[in-house]
């Protein structure tokens, strides 16, 4: 991967650091151990990059938490999508190799719970700062004076094109 | 700080602050006419924006909710918020990434020159390039667009080179296109420093909008009065059908009524269609002006998509101005392509949350996950192309009711089969571009939420098919004037604001005259 670095605006909240280790869950407000394992390994199931940390994975579910903790309707959604996944077949979801999970995440794809659980995975996951450093992603510029002088037009595989185009 | 009284009804009162209401409020001010601005959002400043894409969407967006039906695929990606703008002071402008062309004659004419298209409402514009001409170079010079006025163009970034690349492999006309952005420093604004977080609220100014340049220039004059917070719930008029008030809500929910001796509604299309349907009378029994019942109607959205594309190497596109590239092969309506209208090229680029976030809403698994991974590797390439107009496809009101009790807007839209010739077409072409620029896989993005919102109040020849004349004054109230994108007779093919910032210097010029011969 090439060599960038990533930022998050100066103005914003750092990222969220979760201890290394089960311990983890101690952190989340709503769920209890069960539903935030699940939910890591369905966002992991949605989104699988080898190359991500489990605790990028693990702060996606807890901006779920932080999500469900405000919203009851949201914390509702949650809890329906554990039991949905957990009586999708005989085995907890948590239990199953990943293409039995990828079947039972198809099977209820046309679900709110699922499109809660899937859109909110994207919009935490992509927004994570080890997953922009590990993507490409620079991220906040300004604060380094912009791309200007620092390589907003450096690609060299392709010719220049003529000055002024 | 000038202050105008609740009973003074000598203020034109302009409902909204963007494109089209911001512009308009300075010009009018600058005319000495007196204003009061109404202005649903926050008065932020650009020490308050934040280079982040959620960040800023979170901070800028009208997140109030919507509704949507229809078969447009932006239903079921983003049914409560099928339509994209901002509310804040600036409007859109905040957020946009000031891509600036003019309609080109034929778009003006559209009914004549794409003839009759079944299913559509097609209309010509009630006045002509002629008349707009004079007004593009005004609007151009004080929004400092690249290419006009002796300002150069946007400098090549990494996106338009491989844009170029492929573009040119083809024999296509590309540059990097024209953008109310600062290439060079003009009008007090800086260059670029390229950051690439134009549509967060800019931080630098180096892009117009009516924040950094219209609101301070009219307030400067001492006759323009900006209430921001202040949401507009209702307009109200007097026994005459002459419009007299607007009701509206400040920050602490107490509800005022402002006098009026005009009315100027520019809440972007969906907000001006919802305050004239909600504002129901005796005298107007479907909602103000909307006797022929085309309020909400022929609403438009163009036809918006993205290619994004993998290639070997690095393109880092989240570098630099986000749009700096146009291709303008395909604007002429040519009956040979077997559609009506025609679509710009344009270069388009995202940060990695809402590239993955817009790619393919709903894709998941292995194959999206080895995509969004070379997201360094990937370049984007956009279309805005004109969608025909249909009577069905309208903003109506539902039985659900907002904080304020107004009822929350539905949007409903279905694809034209014309549209998806279009956009087939389009999709073809962009991929192309970028297979021969080296390309080794391209997704084709399906729409947005609706960034470009028209048509909804159009303007028109006659009464009997839309909502105002050619001065965007409503057929049936004639202090009642609409200055945001809802007045777009059709849509044409280029992005919008340029010719919202024109039609609204235009009737600024309309409304003062009008005042100065004692008609208003
Ligand atoms: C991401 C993005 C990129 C874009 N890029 C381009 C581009 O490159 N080129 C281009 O031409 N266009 C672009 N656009 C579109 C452009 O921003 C809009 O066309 C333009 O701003 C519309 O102007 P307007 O006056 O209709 O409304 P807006 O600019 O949206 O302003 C409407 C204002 O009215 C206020 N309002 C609404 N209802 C009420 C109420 N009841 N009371 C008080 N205030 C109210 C809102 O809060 C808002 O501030 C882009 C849009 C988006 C979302």
């Amino acid at each position: 991967m090439s060599a960038i670095t990533a930022h998050k605006d100066p103005k914003l909240p750092p990222a969220v650091q979760l201890p290394e280790g089960p311990d983890w869950v101690n952190s989340l407000t709503l769920f209890d151990a069960h539903v935030a394992e699940t939910l890591v390994a369905v966002v992991r199931t949605l989104y699988p990059h080898e190359g991500l940390p489990e605790r990028v994975y693990r702060r996606t579910v807890f901006q779920f938490d932080t999500m469900a903790a405000k919203a009851p309707g949201a914390a509702q959604t949650f809890a329906e999508l554990i039991d949905l996944l957990d009586g999708a077949t005989s085995l907890p979801f948590i239990e199953l190799t990943e293409s039995y999970r990828v079947r039972a995440l198809k099977g209820i794809e046309e679900s709110t719970a699922f499109r809660l659980v899937q859109r909110s995975a994207v919009r935490f996951l992509y927004d994570d700062i080890e997953v922009w450093q590990a993507f490409g992603y620079e991220g906040a510029s300004v604060q380094l004076g912009g791309y200007v002088n620092r390589g907003f037009n450096d690609l060299d595989w392709l010719p220049d094109p003529p000055p002024g185009v | 700080m000038t202050s105008y009284q609740l009973d003074d009804d000598g203020v034109v009162v302009i409902i909204g602050s963007g494109a089209g209401g911001g512009t308009l409020a300075n010009e009018l001010a600058q005319r000495g006419i007196e204003v009061v601005l109404l202005e649903a959002g926050k008065h932020l400043t650009a020490d308050d924006f934040v280079n982040d894409e959620w960040g800023g969407y979170e901070m800028l967006s009208w997140l109030d909710k919507r509704t949507s039906s229809g078969t447009w695929r932006v239903a079921k990606d983003h049914p409560l918020t099928p339509s994209w703008s901002c509310q804040v002071v600036g409007g859109t402008t905040t957020h946009w990434s000031a891509c600036c062309y003019r309609f080109i004659e034929d778009e003006l004419r559209a009914r004549t020159v794409y003839g009759e298209v079944p299913g559509t409402s097609l209309i010509d514009w009630p006045i002509t390039l002629a008349d707009l001409d004079p007004y593009y170079d005004l609007a151009e010079a004080k929004m400092g667009v690249t290419r006009t006025n002796g300002l150069p163009g946007l400098p090549a970034n990494n996106n338009f080179k491989v844009m170029y690349a492929g573009a040119k492999a083809l024999g296509l006309n590309v540059s990097t296109g024209r953008h109310a952005i600062n290439s060079v420093p003009y009008d007090g604004r800086p260059a670029t420093i390229q950051d690439g977080f134009t549509i967060t609220g800019d931080k630098t100014g180096s892009r117009w909008s009516t924040l950094n340049v219209e609101i301070p220039r009219g307030l400067a004059t001492g006759k323009l009065e900006l209430r921001s917070s202040a949401r507009a719930v209702q307009i109200e008029h007097d026994g005459a059908g002459k419009a007299s008030a607007v009701v509206y809500v400040d920050a602490a929910g107490v509800t005022h009524r402002q006098k009026a001796r005009a009315v100027v509604l520019a809440g972007n299309c969906v907000e001006s269609s919802r305050l004239l349907l909600h504002s129901k009378s005796g005298r107007f029994p479907d909602g103000l002006a909307n006797g022929y019942g085309h309020v909400g109607r022929h609403y438009l959205r163009h036809l918006i998509q993205t290619v994004w594309s993998v290639f070997d190497k690095p393109v880092h596109m989240h570098r630099g101005e986000i749009m700096g590239g146009m291709i303008d092969d395909f604007v002429r309506h040519d009956p040979a392509r077997g559609f009506a209208g025609g679509y710009y090229i344009e270069m388009n680029s995202m940060g990695l949350p809402t590239t993955a976030a817009f790619m393919d809403p709903g894709w998941w698994g292995r194959d999206f996950a080895s995509v969004i991974e070379q997201y360094a590797n990937m370049a984007g390439i956009f279309m805005s192309g004109e969608d025909m107009p249909q009577a069905g496809n309208r903003v109506t009101l539902t039985d659900e009711v907002d904080a304020y009790g107004v009822p929350v807007a539905n949007i409903h839209y279905d694809d034209h089969p014309n549209d998806l010739k279009m956009r087939v077409h389009g999709y073809k072409t962009l991929t192309s571009i970028h297979k021969a620029a080296g390309a080794k896989r391209s997704v084709e993005a399906p729409a947005y939420p609706a960034s470009h919102n028209l048509g909804s109040n159009r303007m028109s020849a006659r009464p009997e098919d839309g909502v105002l004349d050619g001065n965007a004054r409503a057929w049936e109230v004639p202090n009642l004037f609409i200055a945001d994108g809802s007045n777009f007779a059709t849509g044409g093919a280029c992005n919008p604001t340029l010719t919202i910032v024109a039609l609204a210097i235009r009737q600024a010029d309309f409304i003062a005259g009008q005042m100065s011969a004692g008609e208003l």
